[in-house]
């Protein structure tokens, strides 16, 4: 009998003791959250180097000490299909313990996940995605990647400076592609420009030649572009190959270092705004730009990386901001409140929709160089 | 009623069973929107696959662009819900309608080719829908997609719950998968099955190979449409890139691992090519190259497929054909 008492009280005390633990736990434990993107598939290389900038940003950020429990960020391959990109955000949400997402890769697969965010009320930030609506789809949507309304409109005023009036604007047939046209043109007309010719064309076309010829005939002062390096890189050359001289100006998507290789002496004189050099002096970028290089056996890295480093610190400074009380509603709400946010890519705020403001940087090729112009 | 009626009923009753008591009681007792997600997502790629086999298995059309006619259906749903306020009631059917007559418009300059040439013109016919789809920006929102908030509604009544979307999702397709079965477990099967085999003999027989072979596509598109609008519903966004030549592919290797011809075959190649990536999450970047491997064992080993034609039809007498088996004497070949 006092035996059994004993043996009742011990597991009484051991109950309360494993009830204790899990309570003690719960506030010391790490802080999650989830990061989809694409790790396989066509668009992998991106993903791959979005993991690589998440996992610096990290590493620096649990280093640093700045809360007593340690993120861990979980990734999910999504291969930029949104058929397992929105069972991500379904598996995420499903996880207590994440508090907020990152990510997709491509607007597609960001927009059919949003839905998901939006119904379950967690917060995703994007490094990337670029569809008009993206951040509208809620309050629970943010990106960390300059839009076209912004964008757009400083490169009108910029051509406008120069005082070049009529304006040939060619763009990717994409959702992003569709944007970069609407919301220059509208801008250049405002301050009394013209577009003269405007075309949308697929990515990855091989011969843009058909419409160079175009753009030559409708006589432009200057030709405003909308394509990534890839599609920039052919475009320029066969410009060179036709002898056009024209002055072409482009935005931030066509900033890569790749793109000089293959466009060669062709990419000479390309205009084009950017929010991040990785040759600036500044004192985080070179430590991004070192630790990247560290990590990477000393390539550098491009627009995209640079963003998603600076996402997933903007997400780590909400989560900081938002400890020790990290629910998701708190994280959401801190990640609004980001103002002036120092990052690699330009000093960045969230305006009331979420979407990103960021400081940019005229720039122009020279000798095979990304060079900043005053 | 004899003793093998009750028997081929028991197993038409369990796979109703199965899916509607069974698995929505396991789906409500883990309550994890995850599992929700990929479980229907596994019933709309059964029917898209098992629509293709009705083309390509049985009719023997190989089609390599039945992702255009799934999306020619989500857009036409996602469409018709965001712009003009047609809710899934109409929209469901409309989808279907729509993908079938231009599956129709597209088949009659196709149907009199044979062979490589016809699967090469429904290569140029998924990649000139999808084109449609990204280009023509005044009505499909090009690259921009569609979103469709609206929900599904069901004669009046808002679904709303994961649990009521995934009976909606379960019971259209349990319905088309069945009316599937019915059409190419009969004699139209059996006629479908001679185009296959030799189009030019069956013509002599006295069937209509050209008729034949448009109603057989024209079907299996209506069934491809169905699916979409099940996509767009149940994701609220859809874009051109979700309808592409590798959607395509995915849904054709799911008809031929399974087993050409085999109706139960292309259910089980859905299920594998949707629940193994997802099962294989845990391995991390390799799961690409593990599921590679099983399909290229599986095809290695079972070129007839996971469940080929022949045991499938053997199977699908035994079990579904109850009438047939009323009489044993008779001779047991045909259908009822």
């Amino acid at each position: 009998m006092t035996m059994s008492r004993r043996t009742t009280i011990g597991l009484l005390a051991g109950a309360a003791g494993m009830l204790a633990v899990p309570f003690g736990a719960m506030a010391e434990g790490p802080v999650y959250l989830g990061y989809q993107l694409p790790l396989t598939g066509n668009t992998a290389q991106y993903g791959q180097d979005f993991k690589t900038a998440a996992e610096i940003a990290l590493k620096d950020f649990n280093a640093s000490g700045k809360i007593k429990v340690p993120v861990e960020i979980i990734f999910e391959d999504s291969r930029s299909d949104a058929k397992e990109g929105v069972a991500i955000a379904r598996k995420f949400v499903d996880d207590d313990r994440i508090v907020a997402a990152l990510g997709d890769f491509t607007s597609t697969v960001s927009m059919a996940a949003a839905q998901v965010y939006k119904r379950a009320e967690m917060a995703q930030l994007s490094q990337t995605a670029s569809h008009p609506d993206f951040a509208k789809i809620s309050e629970w949507q943010f990106r960390n990647i300059t839009t076209q309304a912004q964008e757009g409109v400083y490169n009108a005023d910029w051509m406008n400076e120069q005082g070049l009036k009529k304006i040939a604007v060619i763009a990717e047939q994409t959702d992003w592609g569709q944007s970069v046209v609407k919301d220059f043109a509208e801008k250049v007309e405002a301050n009394g420009g013209e577009v003269v010719f405007t075309e949308f064309f697929n990515r990855g076309l091989p011969d843009f030649r058909s419409i160079i010829t175009k753009i030559e005939r409708a006589k432009p002062d200057a030709i405003y572009t909308g394509f990534f390096y890839e599609d920039g890189a052919q475009f320029l050359k066969q410009m060179q190959q036709l002898n056009i001289d024209i002055p072409v100006y482009s935005t931030s998507a066509a900033y890569n270092q790749k793109l000089v290789e293959l466009a060669g002496p062709a990419a000479e004189g390309l205009f084009l705004t950017v929010t991040f050099l990785p040759n600036s002096e500044t004192d985080h970028v070179k430590k991004f730009v070192d630790e990247w290089k560290a990590a990477r056996g000393g390539a550098e890295p491009g627009q995209f990386p640079a963003q998603a480093y600076d996402a997933v610190n903007i997400m780590l400074e909400a989560v900081a901001r938002a400890y020790p009380d990290v629910s998701r509603q708190n994280v959401r709400d801190e990640l609004a409140k980001t103002k002036d946010f120092p990052g690699v890519t330009g000093v960045t705020s969230f305006d009331e929709n979420g979407e990103a403001l960021k400081q940019l940087t005229k720039a122009t090729v020279t000798g095979g160089q990304f060079v900043p112009l005053k | 009623m004899s003793k093998d009626f009750i028997q081929s009923a028991g197993l038409k009753l369990a796979i109703l069973a199965v899916l509607f008591v069974a698995l929505p009681l396991l789906l409500v007792s883990l309550d994890k929107g995850y599992i929700y997600q990929v479980v229907m997502l596994a019933l709309i790629f059964s029917l898209l696959a098992v629509s293709l086999q009705l083309v390509t298995g049985i009719a023997g059309l190989l089609h390599l662009g039945h992702a255009a006619f799934y999306g020619v259906g989500a857009y036409i749903a996602a469409l018709a819900g965001a712009d003009y306020g047609i809710g899934f009631t109409l929209g469901l059917p409309l989808a279907g309608l729509g993908a079938a007559a231009i599956a129709f418009v597209v088949a009659l300059p196709t149907m009199r080719l044979v062979s490589i040439y016809f699967a090469v013109a429904t290569l140029g016919i998924g990649q000139m829908i999808f084109l449609v789809l990204q280009n023509w920006v005044e009505v499909t929102k090009g690259p921009n997609g569609v979103s469709l908030f609206s929900g599904i509604d069901l004669f009046g009544y808002t679904v709303d719950s994961e649990l009521g979307i995934y009976f909606v999702v379960a019971t259209i397709v349990c319905i088309s998968i069945w009316v599937i079965h019915r059409l190419s477990h009969s004699y139209y099967g059996n006629a479908l099955r001679s185009l296959r085999e030799d189009d030019q003999c069956a013509d002599a027989m006295g069937i209509n190979t050209v008729r034949l072979k448009i109603e057989s596509f024209m079907i299996s598109s209506f069934f491809a449409g169905i699916a979409g609008a099940l996509w767009a519903y149940t994701t609220g966004y859809i874009s051109p890139v979700d309808f592409d030549f590798a959607e395509s592919i995915l849904i054709l290797a799911m008809v031929v691992v399974g087993g050409l011809g085999s109706i139960p075959g292309a259910i089980i190649g859905a299920l594998l090519l949707i629940l193994l990536p997802e099962a294989l999450r845990g391995v991390g970047d390799m799961r690409n190259i593990i599921v590679g491997f099983v399909l290229f064992f599986s095809i290695l080993f079972l070129p007839k497929g996971l469940f080929g034609e022949v045991p499938s039809l053997n199977f699908i007498r035994r079990q579904f054909g109850s009438a047939w088996q009323d009489n044993p004497d008779k001779q047991k070949v045909g259908w009822k």
